[in-house]
């Protein structure tokens, strides 16, 4: 039987689960089994066939004890989490780390199922009225460090919840190195109350070698701010989903990505913004670099719902194919029902540009050095989102552009 | 300095130079002129190396060395530096950056360290007071948002900046007024020394009058049909290019 691998994880996995608990996640389970993974004739799962997991048979991870090195961010708490547990001994912030309840209904396609089945404890931050997180809490997923693993999978729920006038900056980065077949499901559960902010970046750098599917839900309450970055700079096969739901009068949502994935690789951003109140914003803004036989897919969705009135809502794509091997598909889309809103949407495909690349090389500048100046220059509008200079310098570094620390001193200099 | 020994170029298959040979030696200047279309800006493209621009036959020296089989980036570093007819604008690379990887560019390729920052800023603000540049441009993106006569002043500061020993200069002249042409001719003229070749490539007779040329070249048809002095320069000014083409 398909699946079978999954299930004999699961038995494995749930022997030691107290009865009750266990008889929630085989519910998810069976759900998970009767669903299947989704299938390429779904619409929002086109481009991204999930097909090849069902013939795989993942074992639950379990941390081999070698750590897997990472990079701090200066002035940050941290959060680190190995193969799907918290490290507690590199974690600066474990009181934000819980199991989250698996919900009792049942979920809406199979990933979904099966990380409700498995999921293990992630990140859980509350903040209450008025509260806020003095330092960026940095939250990282790490695969230990070894090659011959066998192929294995981790699950993980997280919440962030902030009480009226909260406020809170989270980066939460997925940054596996394990060499081996790996699956890691990540679903996040964000609400925001009235007037509470959240700045949320989450970067992904892994290897070829992974299947990573995230999806974060957010609900905005009255006048909350939500600003989220999303940077995909690694390889492997990798599926975001990312919901807004503008669900009161008054709130903000940024949305903006970069998406640079290491060759061969496969990218797929599916954004779905729905402005359910009036006089809500939202903005968005990806930008694609897309390489030798990598396929990169971004859909936005956004729904502006009967009532949604004075609703200002703007999304634009740009991608820069840098092979004749590389694949885009860029879909923006908008659903609307109301009758007084702003709504722009745009999207473009283009090369790097040859004439500023001889004029750079002109001046002595080597090629490699003229394009990555060139790459730079297309992300920047994205990256100058990053306000937190320590996460900036962490972000380019890991794009691999021209290192240049002193140069912000020099323009702070010269101005 | 430069010679250049029956240079056959073309671009797109289409043969623009037809057997162009020049000899520039150290500490002249020499202006090329002629009509539109005889071929003024791809010699100056094929002396940088731009790609697209291909030299089919002939050769060409610089101090000694087969400038055609460097990589532009190398010529820049040998020492040669084209002022662009049509600086590109490049949003996102601040003029800082650009500088500060050229110079760095030369600077390895001559095997010594990168310069220091606060090396870098004063030599900037003393090259930018030349050409009347406000260094505070120079955080902005290169020649993003720069006027016309910005962008020629930008290629000149950046001439001023990286110090060439060959400096060609392709129309850097056109499209200015009097005011930022005695800019730029100022620009040139604090270059101008015993160890370094000027090559102005120009439309206008007007540039010489503030950079004094050596030698005055008439392009036409792919080939020098005319070599002079200054005087030369009059003549074109007085007569036109008609009477050469006609030859």
């Amino acid at each position: 039987m398909k699946l079978q691998p999954y299930r004999a994880a699961f038995d494995q996995f749930a022997s030691s689960l107290p009865a009750n608990e266990r008889l929630v996640r085989d519910a998810h389970l069976q759900r998970f089994l009767s669903l299947g993974f989704p299938s390429k004739r779904e619409e929002d799962w086109r481009y991204t066939d999930l097909a090849a997991l069902s013939e795989k048979s993942f074992g639950l991870a379990i941390p081999a004890g070698n750590e897997a090195d990472f990079k701090r961010i200066d002035g940050t708490e941290r959060l680190v989490f190995v193969d799907g547990r918290l490290d507690s001994a590199r974690s600066t912030a474990a009181q934000f780390c819980a199991e989250i309840p698996a919900t009792e209904s049942p979920a809406t396609d199979g990933v979904l199922a099966l990380n409700a089945a498995f999921s293990s404890a992630g990140l859980d931050l509350k903040l209450a009225a008025k509260q806020q997180l003095e330092q960026p809490l940095h939250v990282l997923f790490l695969s230990s460090a070894g090659a011959d693993r066998a192929t294995s999978m981790s699950h993980q729920r997280h919440r962030i919840v902030l009480g009226e006038n909260a406020c809170a900056t989270v980066i939460v980065e997925f940054a596996r190195e394990s060499g081996s077949d790996s699956l890691a499901t990540h679903t996040f559960d964000i609400q925001l109350g009235a007037n509470a902010q959240l700045t949320l970046h989450r970067l992904q750098h892994e290897s070829a070698a992974t299947t990573l599917l995230t999806r974060i839900d957010a609900s905005l309450g009255r006048d909350a701010r939500f600003n989220a970055l999303c940077l995909d700079a690694g390889g492997g096969f990798v599926r975001h989903d990312f919901n807004v739901s503008l669900d009161a009068p008054g709130t903000n949502a940024e949305l903006h990505g970069l998406f640079a994935p290491l060759p061969k690789s496969h990218i797929d951003n599916h954004t779905r913004i729905v402005h359910a109140a009036p006089h809500g914003r939202s903005r968005e803004h990806f930008r694609g670099i897309v390489g030798e036989r990598t396929k990169a897919i971004f859909s936005g969705k956004v729904v502006v719902q009967p009532g949604a009135q004075k609703t200002d809502s703007e999304q634009r794509i740009a991608n820069l194919l840098l092979s004749k091997r590389a694949e885009v598909n860029a879909k923006p889309d908008l659903e609307i029902y109301a009758d007084d809103v702003k709504c722009a949407h745009g999207a473009t495909v283009g090369q790097l540009d040859d004439t500023a690349l001889a004029y750079l090389r002109s001046r002595g500048i080597d090629a490699a050095t003229a394009k990555s100046l060139l790459l730079r220059a297309f992300a920047i509008e994205i990256l100058d989102h990053v306000n937190f200079v320590p996460l900036r310098r962490h972000i380019e570094a890991l794009l691999n552009f021209p290192d240049d620390p002193q140069l912000d001193a020099l323009i702070e200099a010269v101005s | 300095m430069l010679e250049i020994k029956n240079l056959h170029a073309s671009i797109d298959g289409k043969e623009i130079l037809k057997g162009l040979s020049l000899n520039v030696g150290a500490g002249e200047v020499h202006a090329i002129m002629g009509p539109n279309g005889a071929g003024k800006s791809t010699l100056a493209h094929v002396l940088a190396g731009r790609e697209g621009y291909v030299a089919t036959t002939g050769e060409v020296k610089f101090e000694g060395k087969d400038l055609l089989t460097l990589e532009p980036e190398a010529r820049a570093c040998e020492g040669v530096f084209l002022g662009f007819q049509y600086p590109v604008e490049i949003p996102g690379v601040s003029n800082l950056t650009l500088l500060k990887a050229a110079i760095n560019a030369r600077r390895k390729y001559r095997g010594r360290a990168e310069i220091e920052a606060s090396d870098f800023l004063a030599w900037i603000r003393d090259r930018a007071k030349i050409v009347k540049i406000d260094p505070k441009m120079l955080s902005r993106g290169v020649n993003e948002g720069f006027s016309g006569g910005e962008k020629k002043r930008n290629e000149i500061l950046q001439m001023l900046i990286l110090e060439p020993r060959l400096m060609i200069l392709d129309e850097t002249d056109s499209g200015l007024d009097i005011d930022a042409l005695k800019i730029v001719a100022d620009g040139i003229n604090t270059l101008r020394s015993p160890e370094r070749a000027t090559v102005l490539v120009t439309h206008y007779q007007r540039l010489l009058d503030y950079v004094q040329p050596d030698f005055v070249h008439v392009l036409a048809r792919g080939r020098i049909v005319k070599s002079g002095g200054p005087e030369l320069a009059q003549e074109l000014e007085e007569k036109g290019y008609g009477w050469l083409e006609a030859a």
